[in-house]
């Protein structure tokens, strides 16, 4: 090693940072890694004491369970209920945010305030409302009320990404399209949602985290089997009779591998969305 | 007919009023520029009458038709902006065509892409239509700004400071180029700038703006030889124009006083005769007396050598400083030398001291 007191000094603290780093990684992936090799276990090697990292046998019987479980049907309306709610939750919130962030209108500061400060509600807190809301209007156990409700949830933090992403355009192509001979909406759809990808994606993998993650919410608005959404039917392996740890661990790792794949297929467009940054015009 | 007409057009922001009581009348096939200090309501013109902004008062016409309240994708103009704003995620050939994709019904593939041909060529960006903006320097991005504009043959053209981010050669070679463009076009063209050499150059008229008002509006010889006001006077031409306030004496042959200088302005007839009034002389008025009983006595304090013009900085009796210029092949001062200068009568303005308008 070299003797100089600065390279030293530089070696020792990327030393500290990898030790720190790693440390980081380990206690955030060790459990998933251990959730995903037991997964792979036999029913009676998966509690098994002394504890063993690496299964003693290989067998997929807790997947096949899982799918044979109507598991296919369950990430069908997981998969659905996300897919529609991202779509409509960015299109009301792209509108919204774009009148709010180009528009000279009465309220539109205290709309803004409004819409972030009902991000702060709990949502357990509107359980029993929205249930009773739902149950009037004749959505309850139903797609589509999942579906709105996952949108409503959604929409203050979409248009509160979008507002800060559209604010950094520079206004003067917006104004160039409209002279162009593009409406307001023209102008959103041809120019200033092109130019959003990066915001649009984070909005995106917010809204589908939480709707395809979302327990308390389907639990509460839906109860058949048609309608039952993936995490809910995990909950079943939490039976009466005993916890299912294998089926419960295949199905675990069956719902991240998909929000796993998109976001390092999106990982590009979220990290520099999440980060702002504008568009140089 | 493609005339633009605003009558009493008023925009105000809170307290500030951007833009007071706009009368003004733009020719069909008229290039007019709208020059003026920065924040003197040029570019709030501009925008009302592209429909960027909404009037308080007043309306617009072009035309027979009033436009004061259509949104700007109806009135049919092209713009070009400062910063050209062409869209960052289209190509110069998507950029160019993307007016016409607007259009209903929207015209065939072929046809699109043959205009956006044809205005490349006439700019001659052919060769970078695959391009993205980020891709080409700044002139270019002007060419292709001025492309999405012409692609569409628009009934009026607006430009709002378009070679303000341009390099000074280019700006001037620039220039060219629009006058060009503006003869083989024969469209009406709305010219914002602050650079009155551009504005001089480039217009068939020019209307001076200062702090939201309209000052003048005349070509520009004549907004340089009548200016209407101290403001025009000096906004106008190249280099300050000199001020000397004094007192008129004399019915018809008229003297002009300023402490111990004295100087005879012949005989003139003014519209409202005042004691108290400003001189105006440009520099270039200025000059070297040819004998010692025609001119004043000034003393030279500096000289600036630029190529091919000699400004000379000068004191004359009263105190006031003032500027001349000349050509250096013919005078030739030193710094401290006394000289003897004289105003060419027939450039001298003549203002009311309070109001700071013309006599003549
Ligand atoms: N959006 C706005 N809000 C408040 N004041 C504005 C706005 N736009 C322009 N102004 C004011 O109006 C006046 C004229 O502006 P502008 O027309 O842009 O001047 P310029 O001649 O430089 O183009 C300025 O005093 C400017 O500060
Ligand atoms: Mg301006």
């Amino acid at each position: 090693m070299n003797d100089n007191p600065y390279l030293r000094h530089a070696f020792r603290r990327a030393a500290l940072r990898t030790v720190v780093n790693a440390g980081i990684v380990f206690f955030a992936l060790a459990p998933i890694a251990w959730g995903v090799l037991s997964s792979l276990k036999p029913t009676n090697q998966i509690l098994e004491v002394p504890p063993r990292f690496i299964p003693q046998d290989v067998t997929l019987e807790h997947y096949e369970r899982v799918i044979g479980d109507k598991g296919l049907l369950f990430l069908g309306n997981s998969a659905l209920i996300s897919a529609i709610t991202i779509v409509c939750a960015l299109a009301i919130g792209s509108i919204a945010a774009y009148a709010i962030a180009r528009y000279e209108f009465p309220g539109r500061k205290v709309l803004m305030v409004f819409t972030i400060g009902v991000m702060s509600i709990p949502i357990a807190s509107l359980l029993i409302p929205t249930f009773t809301l739902l149950s009037v209007v004749g959505l309850i156990n139903t797609h589509v009320g999942l579906i709105l409700l996952y949108t409503a949830y959604q929409l203050p933090i979409v248009i509160w990404m979008l507002y800060g992403y559209f604010l950094s355009l520079p206004v003067e192509v917006e104004h160039a399209a409209r002279i162009d001979g593009y409406t307001a909406l023209g102008t959103l759809r041809r120019v200033v949602l092109p130019l959003s990808k990066p915001a649009l994606v984070a909005a995106a993998l917010f809204v589908l985290v939480f709707a395809w993650n979302d327990f308390v919410v389907a639990v509460t608005m839906t109860s058949s089997e048609s309608v039952r959404t993936f995490p809910v039917a995990v909950y079943f392996y939490l039976g009466f009779y005993g916890r299912e740890w294998g089926p419960l661990l295949a199905a675990a790792v069956i719902s991240i591998i998909p929000i796993i794949l998109i976001f390092i297929v999106l990982q590009r467009y979220f990290i520099s969305g999440l980060t702002g940054g504008g568009v140089k015009g | 007919m493609s005339t633009v007409t605003f009558r009493n057009v008023s925009k105000r922001y809170g307290a500030i009023t951007a833009l007071d009581d706009l009368d003004l009348e733009i020719g069909d096939g008229e290039f007019v520029s709208l020059l003026g200090p920065s924040g003197s309501g040029k570019s709030t013109t501009l925008n009302l009458l592209a429909g960027l902004i909404s009037a308080n008062s007043g309306t617009i016409h072009i035309g027979e038709r009033e436009i004061t309240h259509l949104p700007p994708e109806q009135r049919d103009l092209a713009m070009v902006f400062q910063n050209y704003a062409l869209y960052p995620h289209m190509t110069v050939a998507e950029n160019i065509a993307f007016p016409l994709e607007a259009r209903k019904p929207r015209p065939d593939k072929d046809v699109i892409s043959r205009s956006v041909e044809r205005v490349a060529e006439t700019l001659s960006i052919g060769n970078l239509l695959a391009r993205y903006p980020k891709e080409i320097s700044g002139g270019q991005q002007q060419r292709v700004a001025l492309g999405r504009a012409m692609v569409r043959d628009p009934r009026v053209f607006l430009l709002d400071e378009p070679l303000s981010n341009l390099d000074a050669r280019l700006r001037v070679r620039m220039r060219r180029d629009l006058k060009e463009l503006h003869r083989q076009l024969g469209s009406t063209i709305v010219y914002v700038t602050h650079d009155q050499s551009e504005a001089m150059t480039l217009s068939d008229r020019v209307a001076v703006f200062a702090q939201g008002r309209l000052q003048q509006v005349a070509p520009p010889r004549e907004i340089y030889d009548n200016p209407v006001n101290t403001f025009v006077a000096n906004f106008v031409g190249d280099r300050e124009t000199n001020f000397l306030d004094g007192v008129l004496e004399g019915d018809d042959y008229l003297t002009f006083h300023s402490g111990p200088v004295a100087l005879k302005l012949g005989k003139r007839q003014l519209k409202n005769a005042r004691q108290k009034v400003t001189l105006g002389v440009r520099p270039e008025a200025v000059a070297i007396a040819s004998s010692a009983t025609d001119g004043m006595r000034a003393e030279v304090i500096l000289t600036e050598l630029a190529g091919a013009e000699l400004f000379v900085y000068l004191r004359l009796a009263s105190g006031d400083e003032i500027g001349m210029r000349c050509d250096p092949r013919e005078v030739s001062v030193a710094t401290g030398e006394t000289v003897n200068v004289r105003f060419d009568p027939r450039q001298i303005h003549l203002f009311d001291q309070e109001s700071g308008q013309t006599l003549a």
